[in-house]
């Protein structure tokens, strides 16, 4: 079974990093902002099924304005990309997952507060992390750098589409 | 008669008509009800009076209500308006409840009916309708139309003049078909390589099916990047229109997508595909949605559900069209050959080889030693006769330049001897073979010979002069001077420079003849024979030689070994030879002996030779070997835990040393140095460490007690063995008096 699932997040907070991470294992420090979208495949196998998630890896948009909705079509899921280190980053995401939602409808999502391994720059209060738990969502604290809770955000996502 | 009535069965006598009552009917079931009320009450009706008002009464007591209501519908049904206002109410939700295939059906004809009607009355308002729809599709097959046509026009322009232009002519004739379809269907070698079905909505793979040897990264993703491209382009170019993306190209690869309302076609093809295959490829798509629409339209991921589709795409990538290429017409070349060659071709070529054959001819008398008597030409073949001299050329080689055909020319040569100098020249020197320093040349029609040879040969040359034939060249040998006794003694020497040169050790540097003298010098060792010995029996006559030799020593294996020989003096035991470059010494020699080889050997080795001594063994005297033995023999012996021997062992030690001295003066005698090693040993009680200096400490001891005796101490050497080479095995809490002791051994050197 396919499912379309859709990386969303400001720019450079760690989607394409993220989808390396989870496709290919690997991880660079160096910042090449994704242009249009960018597709990866990887398949996430449970005991009764085996999930294709084809991902695509939007271009980050602070602007909300020129995000282009239209690649959400047919998503089955999202993956919310924020990152930890800059606390304006998660209005984005929650923004762009409105936009998303209002034109395709509501779907399945996990919230990503990433860049887990940078401590010291941490933005986010925990506070604020467990109301939106409050609200029953998946919200995991992720690393693309160190690879933490990565594969378990993409698997969580992959077990709410394949329903 | 009864008077019970089967309730069961009243319903079942159904009144006359509608708005009348059975009236007997009900009677009798009042009558019932009363009798049930009141049993005594056994009254029998008799009649029932045709009218009676309280029936009225009761029939609006039990159904009054249910009569309105039923003249609110009846009016409802009757009156045509609010019928239709009614049925407006419910008829969207009750088609929409409908089945689809049946409402479909049912309302195809009147739809049909109605839209023909529409247009008979007024054409515009469908126009209008449908226009959004129309102009997409007119524009897109106008577009197609129009690249079919340069297609098409290109291909035609491309092979009009070329060979196969002229065959595809030739077969739009034979089938009737427009010259343009021919060099289209003939020119577009393509193949579909893969074909993807795309969900439109989400960009996920439905399938995907490939031709054989093609392949590709994982379908999945091409199909969702394809979706992407295509949502990238109308995002960035704001195309509004449903058609999407239908041509992307990229070399030799064309990706042709066809956009369906749920699923995109898109064909991935290699080469130089008609237009028509668009077509094709629509038709593909419109099957696939016709047989699955349903299943395409709630596809989500899952693409188990259309399995049957790839039936359909396979059909798509078989299309291909191979490369039709059936190489040149040979057969067509050669026929028109055939009949070309025979008619211009045989008269040129005659033309040609008679031409050919006069310039033959004419060469040929041009030869000096030719002469051509008759030629002539018949039926293509050639005929010559005439005289040549064996020295001339031959007029068979001459042929071969000339591309006549040997075995048509037919030759009759007489041989003679021409008299023309430069023959009667080339007969001499065949037959006189004149020395180096002889010139024959031709002055003025004479042959002369200049010069210097020996008596003998201007002997036969004088003879040759006398034999030659009257009328011919005249040959002159006064000018060659007579040589021969000097010619002999230079032979002589240079017979005896060549022996010296091949002689080992001998180098020749300079030689010279001069003025009835020769002289020589070079290099000699002093091992090398004699160059003046060698001059006897040669015929130069030593007085006339002068010579001077350097002394040096040759490196060459065979005098190395003779110079070995001289200064090594070796015994009659060894035996000396040389192996390629290596000098190698076998057999048994003194120790000293041994020695002095080892020593040239060292010497030899730097300058690039090698004597090797591995070979030699070394040979002790016989009485030596007694004595060593004898020697080796004993052992002095140690109390537990002394280092200096009992008195009962000084005899011993007195023995010990007198052979010793004996030893090393026949050793001396016979060459070699006698060495005596003296090892201390423990038992094995107590510490190893102390084991190991009470051991060197017993050896040093007797090496002094003999050298009290008189033994050259030079000669003792020391070693403490510890308990590691025991006498014999023992128990180490008692200990081993046998393994207390100071052995000796004798080495030569
Ligand atoms: N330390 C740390 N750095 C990260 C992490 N994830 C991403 N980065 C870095 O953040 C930068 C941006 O990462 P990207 O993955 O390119 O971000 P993006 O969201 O794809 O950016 P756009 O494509 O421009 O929207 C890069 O330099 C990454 O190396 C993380 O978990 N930890
Ligand atoms: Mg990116």
């Amino acid at each position: 079974m396919q499912k379309k699932i859709c990386m969303l997040g400001g720019f450079a907070v760690g989607k394409t990093s993220l989808v390396r991470r989870f496709v290919q294992s690997i991880f660079s420090e160096t910042y090449l902002t994704t242009v249009g979208v960018k597709i990866d495949k990887k398949s996430v196998v449970f005991p009764d099924k085996t999930v294709d998630l084809i991902l695509w890896d939007l271009a980050g948009e602070d602007d909300i304005g020129s995000f282009r909705v239209s690649y959400v079509r047919g998503a089955s899921g999202l993956v919310l990309v924020v990152d930890g280190t800059r606390a304006a980053t998660l209005a984005v995401a929650l923004t762009l997952r409105e936009r998303a939602e209002a034109e395709f409808g509501a779907m399945p999502f996990v919230l990503l507060f990433n860049k887990s391994d940078l401590a010291d720059r941490w933005a986010i209060s925990d506070r604020e992390i467990d109301e939106l738990r409050q609200l029953g969502w998946q919200i995991y604290l992720t690393s693309a750098l160190s690879g933490e809770y990565v594969d378990d955000a993409f698997r969580q996502l992959a077990s709410m589409v394949a329903k | 008669m009864t008077s019970t009535v089967d309730p069961i069965s009243l319903p079942k006598r159904a009144a006359s008509n509608d708005t009348e009552i059975d009236r007997e009917a009900l009677a009798t079931l009042l009558v019932e009800i009363a009798r049930n009320v009141d049993p005594d009450y056994r009254a029998r009706f008799e009649g029932v009076p045709t009218a009676d008002p309280r029936m009225e009464t009761l029939r609006q007591l039990l159904v009054g209500r249910e009569i309105s209501e039923l003249s609110r519908v009846t009016h409802l049904l009757d009156e045509p308006e609010q019928l239709a206002a009614a049925v407006g109410g419910v008829l969207p939700s009750a088609a929409a409840r409908a089945p689809h295939a049946q409402l479909g059906e049912a309302l195809a004809p009147a739809v049909e009916r109605a839209v023909q009607r529409s247009i008979q009355k007024s054409p515009r308002t469908l126009t209008d309708i449908l226009y959004p729809v129309f102009l997409p599709a007119i524009r897109k097959s106008i577009g197609e139309k129009i690249d079919q046509t340069f297609q098409s026009l290109n291909e035609t322009l491309r092979h009009i003049f070329t060979w196969h232009g002229l065959k595809w002519r030739f077969e739009a004739w034979r089938t009737g078909a427009s010259f343009s379809e021919v060099v289209l269907k003939h020119s577009l070698v393509y193949r579909v390589e893969h074909v993807f079905l795309i969900n439109r909505n989400s960009g996920l793979l439905i399938a995907h099916v490939a031709a054989d040897n093609a392949t590709s990264e994982d379908p999945q993703l091409i199909s969702s990047m394809l979706s992407a491209i295509q949502d990238f382009v109308k995002d960035s170019f704001n195309e509004k229109e449903q058609s999407g993306l239908d041509t992307i190209r990229f070399g030799e690869l064309r990706l042709w997508s066809e956009v369906g309302p749920f699923a995109t076609l898109v064909a991935v093809i290699r080469g130089n595909p008609p237009e028509e295959l668009h077509e094709i490829i629509r038709d593909v798509l419109l099957r696939i949605h016709d047989e699955c629409s349903q299943a395409l339209e709630q596809f989500d991921g899952d693409s188990s559900q259309l399995a049957s589709v790839e039936t359909q795409l396979q059909t798509c990538v078989e299309l291909k069209q191979e490369d039709s290429n059936q190489g040149f017409p040979w057969l067509v070349v050669a026929a028109v050959l055939l009949v070309l060659i025979p008619a211009g071709g045989w008269f040129f070529l005659s033309w040609q080889s008679g031409q050919r054959w006069q310039a033959y001819v004419s060469r040929l008398e041009t030869q000096p030693g030719i002469i051509v008597a008759e030629q002539k030409v018949r039926d293509g073949q050639f005929y010559i006769a005439g005289l040549r001299d064996p020295l001339a050329a031959d007029p068979q080689a001459l042929l071969s330049g000339t591309e006549i055909d040997p075995a048509r020319v037919h030759s009759q040569w007489q041989f003679y001897q021409s008299l023309d100098p430069k023959f009667v020249l080339q007969r001499l020197t065949a037959s006189l073979t004149p020395p180096k320093s002889v010139r024959l040349s031709i002055v003025e029609n004479r042959i002369v010979a200049e010069g210097e040879a020996p008596d003998t040969w201007i002997d036969r040359a004088r003879a040759a002069a006398r034999q030659l034939s009257a009328g011919g060249p005249v040959f002159d040998i006064s000018r060659v001077r007579d040589v021969s006794p000097e010619a002999r003694a230079a032979e002589h020497w240079q017979t005896y420079v060549s022996r010296l040169e091949a002689q080992p050790g001998i180098i020749v540097a300079q030689q010279t003849a001069r003025g009835g003298h020769f002289y020589i010098s070079g290099l000699r060792d002093p091992q090398a024979a004699d160059p003046q010995a060698l001059l006897s029996g040669t015929g130069v006559d030593p007085a006339r030689v002068h010579s001077q030799w350097q002394f040096y020593q040759s490196l060459d294996p065979k005098f190395v070994l003779k110079r070995l020989v001289a200064s090594l003096t070796p015994p009659k035991s060894v035996r000396f030879m040389i192996i390629e470059d290596r000098i190698v010494v076998v057999g048994e020699a003194p120790a000293a002996w041994i020695n002095r080889a080892r020593v040239a050997s060292q010497q030899l080795s730097a300058d690039g030779l090698s004597l090797e001594i591995s070979e030699l063994r070394e040979l002790t005297p016989q009485e030596l070997t007694h004595l060593r033995e004898a020697i080796q023999a004993i052992d002095i012996f140690f109390d537990s835990g002394k280092a200096i021997p009992g008195p009962e062992q000084l005899p011993v030690l007195d023995k010990l040393a007198n052979q010793l001295k004996e030893l090393a003066k026949e050793a001396r005698k016979a060459g070699v140095t006698a060495q005596f090693m003296l090892t201390g040993h423990s038992d094995a009680t107590g510490r190893e460490t102390a084991n190991v200096s009470i051991s060197a400490a017993r050896a040093e001891t007797v090496r002094a007690l003999l050298k009290k005796r008189g033994v050259d101490p030079e000669l003792l050497l020391v070693r403490g063995a510890g308990t590691f080479e025991p006498a014999e095995t023992e128990n180490s809490r008692t200990g081993s008096s046998a393994n207390r002791r100071v052995s000796v051994t004798v080495n030569f050197h």
